[in-house]
């Protein structure tokens, strides 16, 4: 089975039974892989009538046909679960080395059952696949979870949650390879109800090809993109993704004070320039990857530690008018080993910061408090005071103090980095993603900042639906693959389709796995639809829609209404934002729906 | 209603394709895809002097009074945005590329910008080459696998999400074959610089 292992591990903690089953081939062959394949299983698996935080949800772990055959960035693996922060579908997908690791043990996909009685860790290595006692590894943090079970980025390989996914943070992360993070929506807290603490794994076997010779091809050429594309060759390793904080800020789409401004005075301290010229040590690269934006930083006399990328100094900086960067990257550090998202973190802070200035919220917290925010991150983590206050995420923190309109988020998921109503066509992709606000579900700051693939105007809204529905589509697939997302920057998808179909022999043209993308979108759209989200969620914070941009946006709101109808169209979905039978049957979903709904 | 920064873009890349010697006077057309809808050039007018009016919106399945208006190809750009995920369509008459096109089955760069940019241009053949369903679907097919493609002594069909992404294409295959005739007509043993150069013509 070339590109697949052609196996799922079956764990029920419950029973502690663990099976191997043959994967369908058939589905992976219409949704690839990684979300893909998660979002098919979880679709069959979860029901509407099951609690993100019960022992029915599943928590589905899958890397995709890519993952661990050394292409470019092929090192990723995605997690897939009900969201408990959300309630919607949810994957969120991790670098570094383990997803790499996890496909070289043998298997496609992972899918956890139930909840053992008492936590547990699973270990999985070439002879053989058992459930561990776990009692002494409770309580610990990442770094000392990972060092307990012998991480080696090289051999062995640890993913696990921190005290936030323990304590049921519900935007709790799953890390892996201590600082790397499937983060957003709270797959950690799904983790920790499950009394699960920890996922280990060795192995070294290899991935078939199709047609080896023609996958290196394809290979090489994107080596000349990625080489030749300053963004991936020069910006991101030298400093990193937070590069975009100037850029945002100077188009004024950089989101300050809980949205409350689209522009921030001291952008540049918390900058990716700033990082480069005042703590970073190094920046190391996940498995296969020849871009290296991670930012390995240091902080005083402490150990060096990872982040910030962008948007957690966004998140820690600009969100809460904070400029000290040191308070930043420490917050960054405090949530890679408490197992937090840094975005929803940080953007519920920022909130409560809003909340207690309006008199709303009983807290010292205030914009630019810098000297409260490491203890309110540790004080999340274990959901302590305050901090056990702001764990539910700002939509819950905020419509329990009687003003849910404070609440920077879309479907109960914090939005990231970027002002919708400077980049009018990501206003769109935040009110339609599948798992609430976010910018990793076909980021047009691609297209209307960075010139990727050509600079399109950032406030046109006449077409900009297209794009979104394409950029969707696209980094469905992309997740599914599983490859990351800073390397479609430089390489256009018509390389994933050739290399997709290299290591397959499976044809993939490039249209048709646009349109397996496609399909996991609706499917996606189905699950939310079958939980009972309508279109009155595909929407952002009054604020946004009203409330003028400040900077070089001045005067701009988002013009979601005409461009949200025009997205439906182009969809092929009805005026509720439902996908018409025609359209189910061009994508194969009509039977899957008719035997489900 | 077009969008005057989308009337912008079409003035422009059309301006820009008669410049560069792309089309004849009232040759070539261009359009992009807005969700179900098409905005394409008008049948007859000028690439060279696009102005607001020349834009004709009709649907991309259904027919509307706007299909009287537009473009003798909009059967092809409707087949390509039906078969592909472009977002927007370049056709062309480049003529180096169509001379190349009476004697090959593919044009492979040899330049560095070319071979980087395209790998090979696959040239198909079809006994109507205009505005026929056969031709329509001969392109589409085509160009599910590859971003631009050549109508035998006709002209090339590009896509991108953009209009300037697809005229990119356009205006680098035809430098692509000016560069083939020269080194052809110098005649001179080519000493090949591309590691696994052989591959192109596989792409």
């Amino acid at each position: 089975m070339d590109g697949w292992m052609g196996k799922v591990l079956v764990v029920d903690l419950a029973t502690s039974e663990i099976r191997t089953e043959p994967l369908n081939l058939e589905i992976a062959r219409q949704y690839i892989g990684g979300r893909g394949l998660g979002a098919r299983l979880l679709w069959e698996m979860v029901g509407p009538e099951v609690d993100p935080l019960s022992p029915e949800n599943v928590l589905i772990i899958a890397g995709g046909p890519m993952t661990g055959t050394g292409f470019q960035t092929s090192n990723r693996f995605s997690v897939t679960t009900k969201s408990p922060l959300t309630g919607t579908v949810l994957d969120a997908n991790s670098g570094g080395f383990w997803g790499m690791r996890f496909k070289r043990s043998g298997y496609d996909a992972l899918i956890i059952k139930n909840r053992a009685p008492q936590p547990v860790y699973l270990e999985i290595k070439p002879d053989g696949v058992a459930l561990h006692d776990a009692a002494h590894l409770w309580g610990k943090t990442v770094s000392e979870t990972s060092a307990a079970l012998g991480q080696d980025k090289n051999k062995r390989n640890v993913l696990c949650i921190g005290p936030a996914g323990e304590n049921l943070v519900l935007f709790a992360a799953i890390m892996n390879d201590v600082t790397r993070a499937a983060a957003r929506g709270g797959p950690g807290a799904v983790m920790g109800s499950k009394n699960l603490k920890a996922i280990v794994v060795e192995g070294n076997e290899r991935v078939d090809f199709a047609d080896k010779e023609r996958f290196r091809f394809v290979q090489y050429e994107a080596t000349k993109m990625l080489k030749a594309n300053p963004i991936t060759s020069q910006a991101f390793p030298e400093f990193g993704t937070a590069v975009n904080m100037n850029i945002l800020n100077a188009i004024g789409a950089l989101p300050t004070r809980n949205f409350q401004q689209s522009h921030f005075d001291h952008a540049e301290d918390i900058s990716g320039e700033a990082i480069a010229e005042r703590i970073l040590v190094d920046n190391p690269a996940c498995w296969a990857c020849p871009i290296a934006c991670t930012r390995q930083t240091k902080i005083g006399d402490q150990e060096p530690n990872e982040g910030p990328e962008y948007e957690t100094a966004w998140a820690f900086g600009a969100a809460c008018e904070i400029h000290d960067l040191e308070a930043v990257t420490e917050a960054n550090y405090i949530c890679n080993d408490l197992g937090l998202d840094t975005i929803s973190a940080g953007s519920t802070i920022a909130c409560a910061m809003e909340l207690a200035e309006r008199g709303l919220l009983d807290t010292d917290l205030r914009f630019g408090r810098a000297d409260l925010l490491l203890q309110t991150v540790t004080d999340i983590g274990y959901r302590r005071g305050i901090g056990d206050v702001l764990a539910v995420g700002s939509a819950r923190l905020a419509a329990n103090c009687g003003a849910p309109e404070l609440s920077m988020s879309v479907k109960n998921l914090e939005m990231p980095a970027y002002d919708p109503r400077g980049l009018q066509g990501q206003g769109l992709l935040f009110a339609t993603s599948n798992r609430g606000g976010c910018h990793m579900r076909g980021n047009m700051l691609g297209a209307e900042v960075l010139g990727l693939p050509k600079l399109i105007d950032r406030l046109q809204v006449q077409g900009k639906a297209s794009y979104v529905i394409l950029n969707q589509n696209s980094s469905a697939v992309l997740d599914s693959l599983v490859a990351c997302k800073f390397a479609n920057i430089a390489v256009a998808d018509e390389y994933f389709a050739r290399a997709l179909s290299a290591l397959t022999g499976i044809s993939y043209p490039t249209g048709e796995m646009i349109r397996t993308g496609e399909r996991i979108w609706n499917l996606e759209r189905l699950y939310n639809l079958r939980e009972g989200f309508t279109r009155a969620d595909d929407t952002l914070p009054p604020r946004l829609l009203n409330e003028p941009a400040t900077g070089n946006s001045a005067g701009e709101v988002s013009h979601l209404g005409p461009m949200l109808i025009e997205y439906y169209r182009g969809r092929g979905w009805d005026e509720n934002g439902v996908p018409k039978p025609a359209k189910l049957q061009e994508l194969g979903l009509s039977d899957l729906v008719a035997e489900m709904m | 209603m077009v969008d005057e920064r989308v009337y912008e873009m079409f003035r422009d890349i059309g301006r820009d394709m008669y410049v560069h010697n792309l089309v004849s006077s009232h040759g070539g057309n261009i359009s992009v895809r807005f969700g179900d809808r098409i905005i394409i050039k008008r049948r007859g007018a000028m690439l060279g002097r696009l102005k607001p009016h020349d834009l004709i919106e009709t649907g991309l399945e259904k027919n509307d009074s706007g299909v009287a208006l537009a473009s003798t190809e909009l059967i092809v750009h409707r087949a390509v945005y039906k078969a592909t995920p472009a977002l927007a369509v370049v056709h062309a008459h480049p003529r180096r590329a169509i001379a190349l096109s009476l004697s090959r089955d593919e044009i492979v760069p040899i330049d560095n910008e070319g071979s980087y940019l395209l790998k090979k241009v696959p040239v198909v053949s079809v006994e109507f080459a205009s505005g026929t369903k056969q031709m329509a679907d001969a392109i589409a097919d085509a160009l599910r696998s590859y971003k631009c493609v050549f109508l035998r002594g006709h002209g090339s069909f590009a896509t991108g999400q953009t209009l300037d992404e697809a005229f990119q294409w356009t205006d680098a295959l035809e430098e692509a074959c000016e560069i083939i005739m020269y080194a052809q007509a110098l005649n001179e043993q080519m000493i090949e610089y591309r590691r696994m150069s052989d591959s192109y013509t596989n792409w």
